[in-house]
């Protein structure tokens, strides 16, 4: 119950500013795809570089798409809105609460993704997305949502959340197996980056968009960090002495 | 009944509140008075579960209260001093939002957005989002959200700020009503003539010590109930008596520069946080 008043809440924000929404999900991947894969042609493992960029693209949208819907929000909501302590003083358990959180920034990220695989459609690829990929999507987008509340509850300010952004978004749109494969990385430095979700959501989106099986890996590593800042994020709502 | 039992919360060094020990009855209306920073609004946003206490607890009907305890959280409803709302949604929504948190059918949510905006004046504006609200319209509306419910504890940290003086009588009439129906009510103000007009019982906090707690009648009592101010080069100077003859008489003494008056809750205020009006 607590979890469909939450995605209500999202639910009324997204539709107040579809617009404003749609457009920053559009712009920034569209440019990417424009300028690295039509602008400036390439290949890339004999293929035309675009399709190699739109399945990553199409990951990353979903991360940003997914963190900036909870990062911005909640960090102004318990800062400087205050708008938590309603939630919190209310009888909803708060683990309703933060699943809400999660199910409601993935969604967003996976209409950020929608928005690219609906853009790129008219151009011949020949990929393939799936239901997998949109399984992979929804995991992807929940695990950069469970890390954008653990960070919103640790900021400080509500200005910190361009700052997250810049730290940690930032680096992995640019490394994570968007634009180019981690294997031409150097050794230790590849087997780090690999091991970020992006990477591998891109990876096994990419896998299923040349016809091959996205493998277990991925799926343990999305599941691991989903875990891991789920329980973070949970254990902050119910035992953080200043929220 | 709310127990508030050693109830301590500490910010790195500073003590806000320190070892609170209370007793508030179920059907009171319990007035929590004290300086700026006396603990007063760090106690309530313990007992909303906001903050977390350092030490002690809080009990709601003999059940510990904490984020978790879904059962005693029905109960409450709290009216922050901060306009607690999401900003860009508008009157209708906010109210949505609260009566989905508390599992309220959306029949009876709209009903009671209905009767609650219009009692309230706010029907006009009611599509309007806060961040356009003036002051005052957001905290009628924070009232009508807290309402909603129907809680059995209702808890106010300093609900009348920003209001003009109309407004606070028709919030005080709206407080004593819903106070016979047996709500209990917390409350915080800076307003004291507010706490003597509507509390049963006050607790003065200083340094977030409990220094004083009784009904406004018997602190003014045992303070004195006929107060002399005096002006001197000090500035403004009240004493205290507990018989009018001795008041009289030091009136008398003090010449022209000096007035007799009844003790309030003020002056019983202003002596525990050892103030002097200048």
């Amino acid at each position: 119950m607590g979890i469909i008043t939450v995605l209500w809440e999202k639910w009324v924000e997204f539709r107040r500013d579809f617009y404003k929404i749609t457009v920053a999900a559009m712009i920034s991947p569209l440019m990417y795809l424009i300028i690295f894969g039509m602008g400036i042609q390439t290949t890339s493992h004999g293929e035309p570089y675009l399709h190699f960029l739109i399945p990553g693209v199409v990951a990353m949208a979903t991360m940003t798409g997914s963190f900036s819907a909870i990062a911005q929000n909640m960090s102004v909501q318990r800062l400087y809105e205050k708008a938590l302590d309603q939630v919190m003083v209310s009888p909803t358990p708060l683990w309703q609460f933060i699943l809400g959180q999660v199910l409601g920034g993935s969604l967003r990220g996976m209409y950020a993704g929608g928005i690219i695989l609906l853009l790129t459609s008219p151009i011949r690829t020949d990929l393939t997305f799936n239901a997998v990929s949109l399984l992979i999507m929804l995991l992807n987008g929940m695990v950069f949502s469970t890390i954008a509340l653990v960070l919103s509850f640790l900021a400080k300010s509500y200005t910190d959340a361009p700052r997250f952004t810049a730290y940690i978004i930032t680096p992995m749109s640019f490394l994570c197996n968007t634009f180019f494969s981690t294997e031409q990385m150097p050794a230790g430095f590849r087997q780090a980056v690999s091991l970020l979700p992006l990477s591998q959501a891109s990876g096994m989106i990419r896998a299923i968009s040349n016809g091959e099986a996205p493998g277990v890996f991925g799926f343990v590593v999305l599941l691991a960090y989903l875990a891991v800042f789920g329980l973070i994020s949970v254990l902050f709502i119910y035992r953080k002495k200043n929220l | 009944m709310i127990e508030l039992r050693g109830l301590t919360k500490r910010f790195d060094d500073f003590t806000a509140v320190d070892h609170l020990d209370l007793t508030i009855q179920t059907g009171e209306f319990f007035g929590l008075l004290g300086p700026n920073g006396a603990g007063k609004t760090t106690t309530i946003s313990m007992m909303s579960t906001v903050l977390l206490p350092t030490e002690g607890e809080i009990l709601i009907d003999g059940q510990r209260l904490d984020r978790s305890a879904s059962v005693q959280k029905r109960k409450l409803s709290v009216i922050t001093q901060e306009y607690s709302m999401r900003q860009d949604m508008n009157m209708d929504e906010v109210m949505e939002y609260q009566g989905r948190l508390y599992y309220l059918p959306r029949k009876v949510i709209r009903q009671k957005t209905d009767e609650l905006l219009e009692f309230a004046g706010l029907t006009e504006f009611r599509k309007r989002t806060v961040r356009h609200l003036s002051g005052g319209m957001k905290r009628k509306l924070m009232i009508c959200r807290a309402l909603m419910i129907e809680p059995e504890i209702l808890l106010l940290d300093e609900p009348t700020a920003g209001m003009d003086a109309l407004s606070r009588r028709q919030m005080w009439n709206l407080l004593r009503r819903v106070n016979s129906e047996k709500m209990t009510i917390v409350l915080t103000t800076h307003y004291i003539e507010e706490a003597q007009a509507l509390c049963n019982r006050v607790a003065l906090i200083n340094a977030g010590k409990l220094q004083k707690l009784d009904t406004p009648d018997v602190l003014i009592e045992e303070l004195g109930a006929f107060a002399v101010d005096e002006t001197s080069e000090d500035g403004l100077v009240s004493h205290y008596f507990h018989d009018r003859e001795e008041a009289i008489a030091y009136l008398s003494r003090a010449g022209n520069n000096a007035a007799l008056r009844s003790t309030t809750l003020e002056d019983v205020f202003v002596v525990c946080a050892g103030r002097k009006i200048s």
